[in-house]
Order: structure tokens, then C-alpha cells, then sequence
């Protein structure tokens, strides 16, 4: 079994090499859709002439037929130059060099939510299905219906004026959580060791600074927990009733099983098939980081940059993030066909 | 004994009795002295439709209640509220930011527009909104999976690695790009959220569709010389679409925060009156006057809620497996 399992994921991974080309040519694709002039937009239009225009074209590449175009395109991205961003807060910094720097403030605010969420909410899942129609499951299908139904930029504002006004008015104006950014304007930088901020000031032995970034992260963690709790706790919750009407159940409980290893052993293995899918999308869903809660909260990751090169229009860091996106979407595609095969060993055999 | 006997004959009675009535209980001040509330509630029981009854819990109906709220709010916006849409999203007002009075009921929004007012039209932009995109999801995501799960083979297995990698980009951002390419009126957005989902519906019905081909009626249309296209659509779609109706309402939800969502990023139509372009703009005063952005937020929520208890409800009532 662990020959075809080993065969079926050496399959898979020789599938993703075509598919990242096709997704190199789709990107592409997407740029020459948008009507926007990569030299023009570098310059302002009112002051600079056609010449400098002209001269940044022909270094960029741009008067050459598509087809070399597509092979610089493709040239560059495996020698790891994928453009220098000219607009916004990223102005002359390489693409690559941006995204290096931003990434890891993404995966800081992300890990938390992401590693806690699932946990939560399999086991409220779990409760609230093996309790049906009792008061816990009607609180748990409260909750997570009002988590997902509410939408996620309002969870935010809530958490933001229960953190900053009702907060310090209930006790007098002492404790308070700061809302917007990373970090207490007033603070510098702890050394770039590895561009983990939590990790630099902990290596550069800033404890100030530590607690400053940790209570800025408290309020968008919250955010994000609830949002995806809300999420897994329906699928599981759904699954597992499912799960639970099954005759595999019955004979468990029929032979003697306690309650809690019928649901824990028996019953939850097999709900977690779906489950296991949501929770994989939400790894890939902290890689690819949230453009809404980081707006919220004005914490500078890669959602909040993705939408300021949006609305910029700045070229190649858009090229450069969609890149980027597509290429988490296929490891995680990936990952998760092997981690199917690993909780549920019938379907190579299909 | 006497008694049941009683009950009995008060239970035949009843038997066609409920249905004639029903058309009086509309009428009001209308009472008829020989029907008690006891055997009001034993018509009420014996309801002949099975659907119906497992459709009529109390979830359900608060879904149904809500749903049916926003839609009497959208369709008679104009009496509810004494501002036209022009006045609320076009011609600048007196008093921007107000505090409710007695001709702003909920206070004023950036510009002097009336917040009260932009809630009850908001609700017509919601369930257009909702029901345009859900339609071209659904009729393509139909089509593609019909006819992908029918011919099996290379065809579908392409089309579903295809459908994979789309479901598993994020949409908000695939949005965001194709409303900078195309522009930010209503009707592109529609149908990008349109396009965007229809991976979810193909791979839906296809599931269904390949457990439907197994039957041997299939094979026996297919022996009587059907062709495909009538198999397809005339014997293996209608049995293979229930669980399509049940993620209909959730998704239309979805697709309503979706939009909002759009909206709060700032890249909506900004000559509609939606939800999340109040809740952006209430952003700035969110300290000082916190209703500013609470009020839509909260018909966000609660028109999602509604759509979300239907679907569910749905789902739960035409699930062969739960046990009612």
C-alpha cells in the first residue's frame, strides 16, 4: 500500500511541472489584458516627454513580438527577477525583495488563527452533533451561524470599538488595545534578523517591543479565529451527523463502545474527510493572507498589499502576487491530494 | 371510551374541514363559533404534505420570516421612506454625519445621505444582486456538469483540474483584478461572481450525476435509442438536482457578503446603494458615532442569516438520510 501511495504522489508532483507553466502563460495572459502601459504609468504623464517613455519600453521589453516577450517573461521568473514595483508604500524595492519583506508579517498575523481555528472548532463540531437538538447544540449553531453570516469586516469594526471605547470606558481608561497597525508609531525596528518581527525582537532581546507587536496582533487574531471557527464548526457539524446515522456506528455502539470512543474513533475519521478539506484551505487561505481584515486594521501584510497594487495599478507587483498565488494554490492542491490518500486510503484504488 | 369515540368523529369531521376554512381565516373579523382551538390544532397536525411539515421548524421560519422582511422592504422602498434615490445617493445633503433626528431617523452618512433610507434601498441592491449571480452560476455550472460527468473520460477529468485550481483561488482577489480590467459597474461584477462560481456547482452536480448514471433506466433509455442530449437532460438531470436546490439560498449569501466585501474594499459601482460602500464610509467615524457603520452591517448579517437558515433548512428537509 505504501508503493502506491508513494507512486500516486510522485504522479501528482510530475503533473504540477506542466501545470506551472500553464500557470506562468495564464499570468501572462492577464497582463497583456490590462490596459494599462507599464512605461507610461512609471512616468507622469504631464511632465515627462515620449523619449524617456520610449527608452523605459524598450528596456522593459515591451516592443518585442508577444512570443519573446512570453520567453523573457518565463526567463526572468526562473532567475528570479520578477519586476521592481514603482507605486505605493513599495516603491523601488524589487518585487521578490517586497514580498520577502511582507510575507513573513503575513504569516505572523495568519499562524495563530489558523493552527487554533481548526481545533476549536472540530471539537464545538463534534459536541454540538453529538448532542443534537440539546441547549449546547443550539449555542454552538448560534455562534457559528452569526460568525459566518456576519461578515468578517464588521466582526472587525466590533472588536475594534469594544478594544478602544468600550474597553477603556469600562475601566476607567486604563487598559486599552491599540487598533490600527503593527506596531505603536513611536517604537523603531528590532533588527531584521529574519523578518518575523516577533522572532527579531525576541532575538534582539526587546521585550517592549515583543508586547507592543503582541497586543497589536490580539484584535486581528480574534477576528480571524471567529471567522473560521464559524466555518469548520458547520462542515464538521454537518459531516458528522451524517457520519453518525451510519450502521458502522451502530454496530460500535452495539458492541460496547463507550459514547466517546464510538465518536472519537469510529465516527470522527470518517467526518473528517471534508473537514480535512476546509482545514488545508485554510493554511493555503494564511499563505495567501486577507486583504479585508488587514485593511480593518491597517496591518501593512500581503492582502493589504495586494489591494493597494490593485488599486495603483502597479504592474509587476500584481504579475509578481498572482505568481505568487498560484503557485501556493497548486502546492496546497497538492498537499492536500496526498493528505486525502493518508485519511482515506480507498480512493487510490479508484 | 366515549371519548375517543368523540375524537374520532371530531377527526373525521375535520378531514376537509381545515382546507375549506383556511380561505375565511383571511378574511378579518371572520369567526366561526364550531371551530375551537382544539381542533384547529388537529387539522394543523394532520397536514397531508410531508414536505411541508419538514420544512416547519422553527429555524426555517425565522429564515423564511427574515427573507420575507428584506423582500417587502426592497419592493416598497419608496413608502417606507420619504427620500427618492436621488436624493440619497446623488444630490449632496445639509448635514453630513448627523445625529438621528427627527427627519433623519438613523442619522446621516458622509454627504447628508439619510442612512435610514440607504438601509431600505440597500436591500433591493442585495437581492438582485444575489439572485443575478447565482443565476449564471448555476445554469453553467449545470451545463458543464452534466455534460462533463456524462462523458467521463479525459474531458472531465481536464475540466475538473481546471475547476480545482479555480475553486481554490481566493475570489475576492480574482474579483478585484477583473474589476480593474472591465470596470466597476454592477452588471461585470455580477457576472465575474457569476463566473466564479460555477466550479462549485459543476463539481456538485456532477457527483450526483455520476451516481444517477449507474440506474438501469439510463441504460434502458440509451437501449430505446435516446440520444445524449435527451438522456442528459431529460432523465438524468431532474433526479440528480436536489442537492443543488439545498446550496442555492447559502450561496446566494454568499455571494451577498461577497459583494459587500467588494464594496467595503472600495471598488464597487459607486451609482448603487449597497450595504458595504456605507459601512467603508462609516469607517472614519467609527469611534465617535459606531451606528453610522453598524446599522447596514447588521442587515448584512441578518439578510445572510436568512439565507443561510432556508438553505440549511431545505437541505435538512430534502436529505433522505436525517431523520425527522
Amino acid at each position: 500500500m505504501a508503493q502506491n501511495m508513494i507512486k500516486y504522489i510522485i504522479k501528482r508532483i510530475l503533473l504540477m511541472i506542466p501545470m506551472l507553466f500553464l500557470l506562468l502563460i495564464i499570468t501572462w495572459i492577464l497582463s497583456r489584458l490590462m490596459s494599462i502601459d507599464p512605461a507610461a504609468n512609471m512616468f507622469d504623464p504631464f511632465t515627462t516627454d515620449q523619449a524617456t517613455v520610449d527608452a523605459m519600453r524598450r528596456k522593459l521589453g515591451l516592443d518585442q513580438p508577444w512570443f519573446i516577450q512570453l520567453a523573457i517573461y518565463i526567463k526572468n521568473f526562473f532567475l528570479g527577477d520578477l519586476g521592481q514595483s514603482y507605486l505605493g508604500r513599495s516603491q523601488g524595492y524589487q518585487v521578490t525583495e517586497y514580498l520577502g519583506l511582507i510575507i513573513p508579517r503575513t504569516v505572523e498575523l495568519m499562524i495563530v488563527p489558523t493552527i487554533l481555528a481548526p481545533i476549536i472548532a472540530v471539537k464545538l463540531g463534534v459536541t454540538s452533533a453529538a448532542k443534537k437538538d440539546k441547549p449546547a447544540d443550539t449555542i454552538i449553531r448560534g455562534i457559528a451561524v452569526a460568525g459566518s453570516a456576519l461578515p468578517s469586516f464588521l466582526i472587525g469594526m466590533l472588536l475594534m470599538y469594544f478594544g478602544s471605547v468600550i474597553l477603556p470606558a469600562l475601566t476607567g481608561g486604563e487598559i486599552f488595545i491599540p487598533t490600527i497597525g503593527n506596531k505603536d508609531p513611536t517604537f523603531d525596528d528590532p533588527t531584521p534578523f529574519t523578518n518575523f518581527r516577533i522572532i527579531d525582537c525576541i532575538l534582539s532581546n526587546r521585550p517592549d517591543l515583543l508586547l507592543d507587536t503582541l497586543i497589536h496582533l490580539i484584535l486581528p487574531w480574534l477576528t480571524l479565529t471567529i471567522v473560521s471557527l464559524a466555518g469548520i464548526t458547520r462542515v464538521t457539524r454537518s459531516t458528522m451527523l451524517d457520519v453518525l446515522q451510519e450502521d458502522y456506528v451502530r454496530t460500535a455502539r452495539a458492541k460496547g463502545c463507550s459514547e466517546s470512543s464510538v465518536i472519537s474513533k469510529h465516527a470522527l475519521r470518517n467526518a473528517m474527510i471534508p473537514t480535512s478539506t476546509v482545514i488545508v484551505a485554510g493554511f493555503r487561505n494564511a499563505l495567501i493572507g486577507s486583504v479585508i481584515v488587514e485593511r480593518i486594521f491597517n496591518y501593512i501584510g500581503l492582502g493589504f498589499t495586494t489591494w493597494e497594487a490593485i488599486l495603483y495599478s502597479d504592474y509587476w507587483m500584481i504579475l509578481g502576487i498572482i505568481l505568487y498565488f498560484g503557485i501556493i494554490v497548486l502546492a496546497s492542491n497538492l498537499i492536500s491530494d496526498v493528505l486525502y490518500t493518508i485519511i482515506d486510503p480507498r480512493i487510490i484504488y479508484k | 371510551m366515549e371519548e375517543t369515540q368523540e375524537i374520532i368523529n371530531t377527526e373525521i369531521e375535520l378531514k376537509g374541514k381545515f382546507k375549506r376554512m383556511l380561505k375565511f381565516y383571511l378574511l378579518p373579523f371572520w369567526r366561526d363559533e364550531e371551530f375551537l382551538a382544539k381542533e384547529y390544532e388537529l387539522g394543523k397536525i394532520k397536514s397531508k404534505r410531508k414536505l411541508f411539515s419538514r420544512l416547519y421548524t422553527p429555524l426555517t421560519i425565522i429564515g423564511v420570516l427574515i427573507l420575507l422582511f428584506i423582500a417587502i422592504c426592497a419592493v416598497y422602498a419608496s413608502w417606507l421612506t420619504p427620500y427618492s434615490i436621488y436624493d440619497l445617493n446623488a444630490r449632496p445633503g445639509t448635514d453630513p454625519f448627523a445625529f438621528p433626528s427627527a427627519e433623519h431617523p438613523l442619522g446621516t452618512t458622509i454627504l447628508g445621505w439619510d442612512i435610514y433610507g440607504r438601509l431600505i434601498y440597500g436591500c433591493r441592491t442585495a437581492l438582485t444582486a444575489g439572485l443575478q449571480a447565482i443565476t449564471i452560476s448555476v445554469i453553467g455550472g449545470i451545463i458543464i456538469g452534466v455534460i462533463s460527468a456524462y462523458f467521463g473520460g479525459k474531458i472531465d477529468s481536464i475540466i475538473m483540474r481546471i475547476f480545482d485550481i479555480l475553486i481554490a483561488f481566493p475570489t475576492l482577489i480574482l474579483v478585484l483584478i477583473f474589476v480593474n480590467l472591465y470596470g466597476s459597474e454592477l452588471s461585470n461584477i455580477l457576472t465575474v461572481y457569476g463566473v466564479l462560481g460555477i466550479p462549485n456547482y459543476a463539481r456538485l452536480v456532477r457527483s450526483s450525476v455520476l451516481q444517477v448514471k449507474e440506474n438501469l433506466y439510463i441504460n434502458a433509455a440509451k437501449t430505446s435509442g435516446s440520444d445524449n442530449f435527451r438522456i442528459m437532460f431529460s432523465h438524468i438531470l431532474p433526479n440528480a438536482i436536489s442537492p443543488l436546490i439545498a446550496s442555492v439560498f447559502s450561496a446566494i449569501g454568499f455571494t451577498i457578503l461577497g459583494i459587500s466585501a467588494l464594496a467595503f474594499l472600495g471598488f464597487s459601482d459607486s451609482s448603487i446603494i449597497d450595504w458595504g460602500t456605507d459601512i467603508n464610509v462609516g469607517r472614519t467615524r467609527l469611534f465617535t458615532k459606531p451606528w453610522i457603520s453598524l446599522w447596514p452591517g447588521i442587515f448584512v448579517g441578518v439578510t445572510v442569516l436568512g439565507f443561510m437558515l432556508v438553505g440549511d433548512g431545505i437541505r435538512d428537509a430534502l436529505d433522505p438520510k436525517s431523520k425527522k
